[in-house]
């Protein structure tokens, strides 16, 4: 297994945290957990003949990953962030799971360029030509290298298991700066060499069918089934590498966007998903396995102060707890910077 | 340790795991800039309410209760952090003193910096040095939670309504014994209540032998070494007795008193012609049956006698404890409950009758179950009255509510064993000198032979004492039918 860019992660976050030594050192009045949403506001077809399920108990392992990042902290010259992922697998009917992290980093405009290029050719450069994307604005740091340490994860998985079924949060849409096509187009082949099939499922989804969500469209049909879509057009360089389907899965009006690998055959798409049902535990049409992934990786409350904490020790950075601007000015009507 | 909040007189204060402390610690809670110090003491320990802790167990527990198996790369080391985080306290506090100068005062107007403050604890020999608590009679209670020793002063308990109190064999009578052994050693006269025969053998050891006290402990069975005789007694004595331990109505006390004062006049007072004066009075023949019932009652009793030399003991014990300290042990273990009843009368009215007539100096009186032989009336009486004539009474229960709330309004010392009972704790907690959260949070957690000293012996610092052991023949022990499987 490639370890370069879990070393690399570690390097870089000692690194970077060691020229933060002495500094002061701000709290996050909103402490706001870091999620990447791609939004695509964009229209389709969708077949509304649903295409029915059976679950298949044959024994499939289920795996799913999912990374975490949070800004924990201000300097006066930047940002400390936390990431952190997890991949979680069920096998023989119980879960397990490998938690990568916390890394912290302290992200300044100086160092950013250095931090996200070193990580970037950690993963990059021993698979694929050098990335041309420029380094992300302060503000989006977290999430970009939590997407890093993600296509690991996700790369890892689809490196160790066979004839299993792999969960990814998001979508298969590639193309951004946090989904480079090539690699996710390796990471899809990776997995169809060892007869794994990539499911992504999203939270959130801008499609639309006559005006509706394509998610809120709920048909007389008794879950679980498939809906599937059609006439999605993606603009350079935005590419869908799965084809995308409405899943309601369990009772209850939950559905999600689900994309399956495209290079899967429409059976192999249907028995992945009838797999799923018979091998992993379905609650409001979501995976547990998923579920699990997100819970590992996501930071609680308790995590952030310690993390707060272990800085303000081990780099002896002095806790400053600067007004809250919002908070000042306009007392219980001003909610902080991310809702300004 | 952390200054987090102050209500009232209850300080909340965050403490770390790497901060040891338990319920009934003392910290110091130092203000340089203010020039001063709180004295609280730490009367609950709670979890410390930190963000995100359910989402934490919550996650731990995902498999349908099972722990879900997996390994952590955990470059950083952030988990101890973590742990730390989650394993912080929050420490309840109650003001008990401001230290200013060295000297304490009771005050808690001031709120120390949050920010500057310093915390500590303060070790219980230190405390006990702030506060004065041992003084020139020093009596060894037993070790403080920090194996210290904690000793008192046994004019804490001169004068003082002191209670005993906790659930059954927490060690209550043991910490009676090792208070009157050591006002004994102190030349005081204690009177001993005993209902179950357990302070009988004190003069001995543990193996059998003699001790220093065996000279000073007089004990007294009523009806054997202890009689009175009627020329002895006062006729308001006997009519106490009688009226109060043997419910004689009003009209036929009259008639008593009648027949009482003409025996005297004829130097006739003995049990033999007070049953013949009945028999011939001239009264109702209700009053003579009345008068009767209760005659026959007394001498059913075998504690009066007509022989006087019979009935010298109680003074002559009296007397020389007065001279070297002493203890005099009354018996009432074979004693049926109504002669219980007129021994404790008698008794009292004598103790009054020599304290006021300064043929005693003071009495320590130790008193054991007393709502089974004292009446109703008696308990204000002991607690006010006859407090200033020089009874220093301590009531030793493991029943609270059978004292009366006005006797807990009054303590001035409690000695407090383990209850788990709420109701129990409730009744405690009435005390004038104690705060219910103290009472409630520490009582409930005491193990047995440790007991919460409050009150004027601990200069109003509730401590947790470990009772030291006596090396006397104690007795307390429970005959056991199955004592002999083990």
């Amino acid at each position: 297994m490639d370890t370069t860019l879990p070393q690399r992660l570690i390097e870089q976050s000692l690194h970077s945290l060691k020229h933060v030594q002495n500094h002061s050192f701000q709290l996050n009045q909103q402490t706001i957990q870091q999620n990447n949403n791609n939004f695509e506001t964009q229209t389709l077809q969708l077949k509304l003949q649903p295409i029915p399920l059976q679950p298949k108990h044959e024994e499939t392992i289920v795996a799913a990953v999912d990374t975490s990042s949070m800004k924990i902290g201000e300097t006066a010259t930047g940002i400390l962030i936390a990431v952190r992922g997890a991949n979680v697998w069920k096998q023989n009917k119980s879960y397990r799971y490998i938690r990568l992290g916390p890394f912290i980093f302290h992200i300044t405009e100086e160092n950013k360029r250095e931090v996200y290029n070193t990580l970037q050719t950690a993963y990059f450069n021993t698979q694929h030509e050098h990335n041309h994307h420029s380094p992300p604005n302060l503000q989006q740091m977290p999430t970009r290298i939590a997407n890093l340490l993600e296509r690991w994860l996700q790369t890892m998985l689809t490196k160790t298991i066979n004839n299993g079924l792999i969960l990814f949060d998001g979508s298969l849409t590639t193309g951004t700066a946090d989904t480079p096509t090539p690699l996710m187009k390796e990471i899809l082949e990776t997995a169809r060499k060892r007869r794994n099939i990539v499911l992504a499922f999203s939270k959130m989804t801008n499609l639309r069918f006559n005006g509706h969500l394509i998610t809120d469209i709920l048909l007389e049909h008794k879950p679980p089934y498939l809906l599937e879509t059609a006439g999605l057009k993606t603009k350079p360089p935005i590419v869908l590498l799965g084809d995308v389907y409405v899943a309601r899965l369990t009772k209850g009006n939950y559905a999600f966007r689900l994309d399956i690998d495209k290079q899967a055959t429409p059976e192999q798409k249907i028995e992945a998903v009838e797999k799923l049902l018979g091998n992993d535990i379905l609650q409001q049409s979501y995976p547990e396995t998923l579920r699990l992934a997100h819970i590992l990786c996501t930071f609680t409350a308790n995590e952030v102060i310690a993390m707060q904490h272990f800085t303000a020790q081990a780099y002896k950075l002095e806790i400053i707890n600067r007004p809250d601007m919002h908070r000042l000015l306009f007392g219980p009507f001003g909610k902080g910077d991310a809702n300004a | 340790m952390k200054l987090y909040k102050k209500e009232g007189n209850i300080i909340q204060i965050l403490s770390f795991p790497n901060e040891t402390v338990e319920k009934g610690d003392y910290l110091l809670i130092e203000d340089a800039d203010a020039g001063k110090a709180l004295i609280v003491q730490v009367i609950d320990v709670q979890f410390a309410s930190i963000p995100g802790i359910l989402e934490e167990l919550l996650r731990s527990l995902p498999d349908g209760g099972e722990l879900i198996q997996g390994e952590d790369f955990d470059p950083l080391e952030i988990a101890p952090h973590i742990t730390y985080i989650q394993d912080a306290s929050l420490l309840i506090c109650k003001i008990r003193a401001t230290m200013e100068n060295e000297s304490l005062s009771p005050s808690s107007s001031w709120l120390p910096s949050r920010s500057q403050s310093t915390i500590k604890k303060l070790p219980i020999p230190a405390l006990i040095k702030l506060a004065k608590i041992d003084g020139k009679l020093p009596i060894i209670l037993g070790g403080t939670k920090d194996s210290s020793l904690l000793t008192i002063d046994a004019t804490s308990l001169d004068g003082r309504l002191n209670i005993i109190t906790g659930k059954k064999e927490t060690g209550k009578s043991h910490l009676s014994k090792l208070l009157m052994l050591n006002l004994i050693g102190y030349k005081a006269t204690v009177v001993v209540f005993d209902l179950n025969g357990e302070y009988l053998s004190l003069g001995m050891t543990t193996d059998g032998k003699r001790n220093a006290y065996y000279d000073k402990i007089h004990v007294l069975t009523p009806s054997q070494n202890f009689k009175v005789a009627l020329k002895q007694l006062n006729l308001h004595v006997l009519l106490e007795i009688l009226i109060h331990a043997l419910h004689l109505p009003g009209t036929s006390a009259r008639e008593f008193r009648r027949i009482w004062q003409s025996l005297k006049e004829r130097d006739m007072l003995n049990m033999h012609e007070l049953g013949e004066a009945i028999r011939n009075w001239h009264c109702n023949q209700h009053v003579r049956d009345a008068l009767f019932s209760r005659y026959y009652a007394l001498v059913n009793s075998c504690f009066f006698t007509d022989n006087v030399a019979e009935a010298t003991f109680l003074e002559e014990s009296m007397f020389k404890a007065k001279e070297h300290g002493g203890a005099i042990i009354i018996n009432l273990r074979n004693t049926s409950p109504i002669d219980r009843q007129i021994v404790v009368e008698y008794l009292l009215a004598k103790f009054v009758e020599l304290l006021t007539s300064s043929r005693l100096e003071a009495i320590f009186l130790f008193a054991e179950e007393a709502h089974l032989y004292l009446r109703e009336t008696y308990w204000d009486d002991i607690v006010t009255r006859m407090r200033h004539f020089g009874i220093f009474t301590t009531f030793i229960t493991n029943q609270p509510d059978t004292v009366r709330e006005n006797i807990y309004r009054q303590a001035d010392n409690i000695f407090l064993f383990n209850f788990t009972n709420e109701h129990d704790l409730e009744v405690v907690s009435r005390a004038a000198r104690v705060d219910a959260e103290t009472v409630k949070s520490i009582a409930r957690d005491l193990p047995p032979h440790y007991c919460l000293g409050l009150g004027r012996v601990v200069r109003d610092f509730p401590m947790v004492i470990k009772v030291k052991a006596l090396d006397v023949k104690t007795m307390g022990e429970t005959r056991l039918f199955f004592r002999n499987i083990n």
